[in-house]
């Protein structure tokens, strides 16, 4: 178990970054719970956690537009590309998954479990 | 080998053979009203560019109504043992470009009867294109519904020149006819003048062989429309078939397409699949003209990204300047069976398929 941050620097929509090691991680507060993914995206290694934490838009058969998981999502900040906060699956390609690390919280205290 | 051959032009000594088929108003406009050419000669907003020697071949060179047809049997159906010759006419196609919708619609309407009655009979290869003129969409619709069920009809057609982008909501009861008939919709290069005057993006070009190369150009807009103002999802056995556009374009474009929807698809939630997969099921690309490279193996590669073997239709454009002979075809050898003929057969349902397989046997 690594320490990664304060439950008080993590808000739910706005991720905090930390560097562990030689890696950076994004911690996620969701209405749940805690997540947390690499911050390596595996479309093309941007930096995922630093887009915007959304929602998607549901799909329909016709013009319609339904905003659905608000919160649930983080879009790549490089390309834009979703993926499920909690379980790094990629939204548009299921060939591609987001490292993702369990968390646990301590009191104030936020750990990862960096090997699995 | 079974060939059918996806883009023979019929065309006529004068546009006068419509004189019998027009109502009587519009038959006064044929004959004295303004037109771009001489006596005889078809109404359309022309191209601001011409080709300097002409559209056809020089050895096709007909004098009466009646050559049109004996030449291109001897010159190209006998010559290359054409099974199935699926006509798209000529000018007509230059209808699209009229500012006045109810005379496109007397023209093609007149046209469409023209062709049913003189060029069908002739041959029993022939299968005909209904041509519409897309500036009225409930006109062509109704084109479509009115002539969708003759037996040698295999698809609607119209140009590849427009006034907006294919896939936009605009045009489409006119594939709503289709689907209703069961016939495919095909654009053929053409119809860049008059109303259709932003066909090439950035305005007009100069030269007919500079304009020739980027006749892609507006055929990449309307494949990329039409998926994805969803055409596909609305019409999933609808096919839209690209005649005269090009081909190598397409990987890249897909590629292109299917990375942008993978990080926008919200923009379009009505799409189930991605961009790609819908071109391949429900998008037909005719080979003429095909591209040339230095190397055939840099085309080669290109195709297959397309799944060229499924995907290409053989077409000659015969008799025009940049036709292609059946025997003189550059296309993997392996693939030759479906491109010449075997994958018309699933675009165009009404082809009697017994026939072909009995060929391939």
């Amino acid at each position: 178990m690594t320490f990664a941050c304060k439950a008080a620097e993590v808000a739910v929509g706005k991720p905090r970054i930390v560097t562990i090691g030689r890696i950076r991680v994004g911690i996620f507060q969701l209405e749940d719970g805690y997540a947390a993914l690499l911050n390596i995206c595996p479309h093309r290694a941007g930096q995922l956690c630093e887009g915007p934490v959304s929602g998607t838009t549901r799909q329909t058969d016709k013009a319609e537009f339904v905003y659905e998981r608000a919160g649930e999502l983080i879009r790549c900040a490089w390309h834009g590309w979703e993926f499920d906060i909690r379980s790094g699956k990629c939204l548009v390609d299921e060939k591609l998954r987001a490292r993702t690390f369990p968390v646990h919280v301590d009191g104030d205290d936020i750990y990862l479990e960096m090997r699995r | 080998m079974f060939i059918v051959d996806t883009d023979v032009h019929n065309y006529w000594s004068s546009a006068e053979v419509l004189l019998p088929y027009l109502e009587p108003y519009w038959r006064d406009f044929l004959v004295r009203g303004e037109k771009p050419g001489p006596r005889g000669s078809f109404p359309h907003g022309h191209r601001p560019w011409l080709h300097p020697e002409g559209f056809s071949r020089h050895d096709i060179r007909p004098e009466t109504e009646d050559d049109n047809y004996l030449i291109m049997k001897e010159k190209h159906l006998d010559l290359y043992d054409i099974d199935v010759a699926i006509l798209t006419a000529d000018e007509p196609l230059e209808a699209s470009t009229l500012a006045n919708y109810h005379y496109a619609n007397a023209l093609v309407k007149a046209y469409n009867d023209y062709m049913i009655d003189w060029w069908l009979p002739k041959d029993s290869r022939f299968k005909g294109s209904i041509i519409i003129s897309p500036t009225d969409p409930h006109g062509a619709a109704a084109e479509i519904r009115r002539l969708g069920g003759h037996k040698d009809i295999v698809q609607v057609l119209a140009s590849h020149g427009s006034q907006r982008p294919y896939g936009d909501p605009f045009y489409h009861p006119i594939y709503e006819a289709c689907a209703e008939v069961g016939l495919p919709f095909a654009i053929h290069f053409g119809g860049q003048g008059g109303v259709n005057h932003n066909a090439i993006a950035s305005g007009p070009t100069t030269y007919y062989w500079e304009t020739h190369a980027l006749l892609a150009q507006p055929a990449m807009t309307h494949v990329v429309s039409m998926i994805s103002n969803g055409v596909f999802e609305k019409y999933p056995d609808l096919y839209f078939v690209v005649i005269e556009c090009g081909v190598s374009w397409v990987p890249s474009l897909m590629w292109r397409l299917d990375a942008n929807f993978k990080a926008l698809r919200k923009e379009t939630p009505w799409l189930k699949m991605l961009p790609s997969e819908y071109c391949r099921r429900n998008i037909r690309f005719s080979t003429q003209p095909l591209e040339q490279p230095q190397n055939v193996r840099h085309l080669w590669e290109t195709l297959e990204h397309m799944d060229g073997q499924n995907t290409l239709l053989f077409a000659s454009d015969y008799p025009h300047w940049d036709f292609d002979a059946p025997t003189n075809l550059h296309i993997p050898p392996a693939w030759r069976d479906k491109v010449m003929g075997l994958n018309a057969l699933e675009v165009y349902k009404r082809i009697e398929a017994p026939a072909a397989a009995a060929r391939v046997a």
